[in-house]
């Protein structure tokens, strides 16, 4: 590969029918995503008869909070959220612990049985057991009807380790060889000198396991059994579900007093989807370059 | 602790075991950090395969994994009797080899429309919006599609403004499948973009020299350089993803099907925790039905592993 002094810049020339065509596409692409957002946050805030009258509103003419005030009397979003939260502050710092000291060990020098503990980490991702012998073992540790077990479940991932292992791979070695000379012992220097240093990494996977932990909703539908106990997602998704079974019965019912279950459903939407909204665009650069560091090192 | 690097590499009359176990206690402080990851995926991971035994067993509650007895492949004889265990492995095999061949290429067309927009600010807020419903839930984007999607919703609305007739996407049989790919297009192909991107990002500007050198137009590039010089990465994504053919869909599908498409929605995971969860619990069946699941995954993956390598690739691992 030569070096050129510059690219050549593409940007000097003249916009042709081609970059029309490509803006014209890419646009009405970016609208199909964000129009349907726009739509269930618009029904959100809008009235039972505005949205019978047009589905296909931009703005209600009469914005109302009366879904978010039925979602909170009404439905368990409260508890779901809280038990999110909790899900997340218990999950997130066990996964990065599992994580960052099972990778920056694997990240070391030549040890007896490094290789056979890769092979043990790799062989999860081509072969699981799946659910049902995951639920028994869940069983057997008395684990079932319990939260813990949906963090335990979701706090460690083979795939995350790779990716950081082989980001702790990259970093110079002389750094925490000097360390070591200073008397160092190994937790110290994944704390001292490996973390600060690895801001991106740290912040891609905490992104990856704080999104998975959020939309997380299988291990919890088979774990757990109280509805007091369940995620926002599974909250969420009886919304949808128990919603469409009211609304069949509400067709056949003198369609006056019924509640607005579209709004309901809609603001439930909107209020699962926020936080991810508000950490995105943040998080985003981070994630992209520390894929991309991970993905070229290995 | 602090000792530990200073014991000498060799002594005379050490025999090997005595080697091993001093290499061994140089590294214990990495055996500490190794451990807590250890322990985890032995309870979560290598005890639920063990826990796969019963797929040879008679599994009662009273007696517990380890006692039950023994039956052979009995449990297998009748899941490959089960009608519903075929027709969810076809199913599935179905809708995901109907993916591959519909949904493979929006990733690889909005990367290369993105690459050839010239307005940069632009295209960074763009690549924003195409990832985002990527890491949303399936569960958040069945919610935004049954508004979307329903008879009177936004896309039923504007195909009736613009003269047509509504579809019913959500609760005919005959929709469900394409349905499924919109949709699944809809949340992912912005996300599956990405990485086409930085293979184009790596591509040598010296190639777009030479061909506008030679006089080539703007397309002619974008499919006489940039596509051939993306083609391993292509080939690589394909690959892989025929190692997902038994797996991929469940939460899409799970929390997109309704009782008006039961009949045509149920892939192998969801008969699995239909037979597992719903119906008379029965843990040997599920477990044979999970342990078939398993191995063909497996083997699906290393074939896509191998075919990877076979053309030049990194592959999965390594």
């Amino acid at each position: 590969m030569s070096k050129n002094p510059k690219k050549p810049k593409l940007g000097s020339q003249k916009m042709t029918a081609m970059d029309y065509v490509i803006f014209v596409i890419l646009s009405l692409g970016a609208l199909a995503i964000l129009l349907p957002f726009w739509n269930v946050v618009m029904i959100s805030f809008s009235t039972q008869k505005e949205y019978a009258d047009n589905p296909l509103m931009l703005f209600p003419k009469n914005p109302t909070l009366e879904s978010y005030q039925r979602l909170f009397s009404e439905g368990m979003i409260g508890s779901g959220y809280l038990n999110t939260l909790k899900i997340l502050l218990i999950g997130l710092p066990l996964s990065m612990f599992l994580t960052t000291s099972m990778g920056y060990g694997l990240s070391r020098n030549k040890f007896p049985g490094k290789k056979l503990i890769f092979m043990l980490v790799l062989f999860t991702m081509i072969f699981n057991g799946g659910i049902v012998p995951l639920y028994l073992v869940m069983q057997n540790l008395n684990l079932t009807g319990n939260i813990m077990s949906v963090i335990l479940a979701g706090s460690f991932s083979a795939f995350n380790l790779i990716l950081m292992s082989n980001y702790f791979n990259g970093l110079p070695e002389s750094l925490m060889e000097s360390a070591r000379i200073d008397g160092a012992g190994e937790w110290k220097i994944l704390l001292k000198v490996v973390l600060p240093l690895s801001a991106p990494i740290i912040a891609t996977i905490t992104l990856f396991y704080g999104v998975a932990f959020w939309n997380g909703w299988y291990e919890a539908m088979v774990f757990l059994r109280k509805a007091e106990q369940m995620p926002l997602q599974n909250v969420l998704r009886s919304i949808i579900m128990e919603a469409d079974v009211n609304a069949a019965n509400a067709s056949s019912m003198a369609a006056g007093k019924q509640s607005f279950s579209m709004g309901m459903k809609m603001a439930a939407v909107f209020i699962t989807m926020v936080p991810i909204m508000c950490f995105f665009p943040l998080l985003q650069k981070h994630f992209a370059k520390g894929v991309l560091t991970g993905a070229i090192k290995t | 602790m602090k000792s530990a690097a200073a014991v000498p590499a060799k002594k005379p009359g050490d025999s090997k075991f005595q080697l091993f176990l001093r290499e061994v206690w140089k590294n214990r402080m990495v055996y500490t950090l190794v451990l807590p990851g250890l322990v985890w995926l032995i309870l979560f991971a290598y005890l639920p395969m063990g826990g796969l035994s019963l797929a040879f067993k008679d599994f009662k509650f009273r007696e517990g994994i380890l006692g039950s007895p023994w039956v052979g492949l009995d449990n297998f004889t009748y899941v490959f009797r089960d009608p519903a265990f075929l027709d969810a492995v076809w199913r599935t095999l179905a809708i995901n080899i109907g993916k591959l061949i519909v949904q493979f290429p929006f990733p690889i067309i909005l990367a290369l429309l993105l690459n050839e927009l010239r307005m940069r600010r632009f295209k960074k807020s763009l690549q924003t919006i195409f990832t985002f419903p990527n890491f949303l839930s399936w569960i958040v984007v069945s919610g935004v599609v049954i508004n979307v999607l329903a008879y009177d919703g936004l896309v039923n609305s504007l195909i009736k403004l613009l003269g047509g007739t509504g579809i019913n996407f959500l609760g005919s049989e005959k929709m469900f499948v394409p349905m499924i790919y919109l949709t699944d297009i809809w949340k992912s192909a912005g996300w599956g973009a990405i990485i086409y991107l930085a293979a184009i990002s790596g591509i040598d500007t010296d190639q777009y020299e030479a061909a506008q050198i030679d006089g080539a137009t703007r397309l002619q590039q974008m499919f006489k350089v940039t596509l051939p010089n993306i083609m391993p990465t292509i080939t690589i994504m394909f690959i892989l993803s025929v190692g997902g053919l038994m797996s991929s869909g469940f939460d899409q599908i799970f929390n997109l099907a309704n009782a008006a498409t039961k009949n045509v929605s149920e892939v192998l995971d969801v008969y699995i925790y239909r037979i597992t969860f719903q119906s008379s619990t029965d843990f040997s069946f599920s477990s044979a039905v999970s342990l078939f699941r398993s191995i063909v995954n497996m083997i699906l993956l290393l074939l896509a592993d191998r075919a990877a390598k076979l053309m030049g690739g990194d592959g999965l691992f390594r």
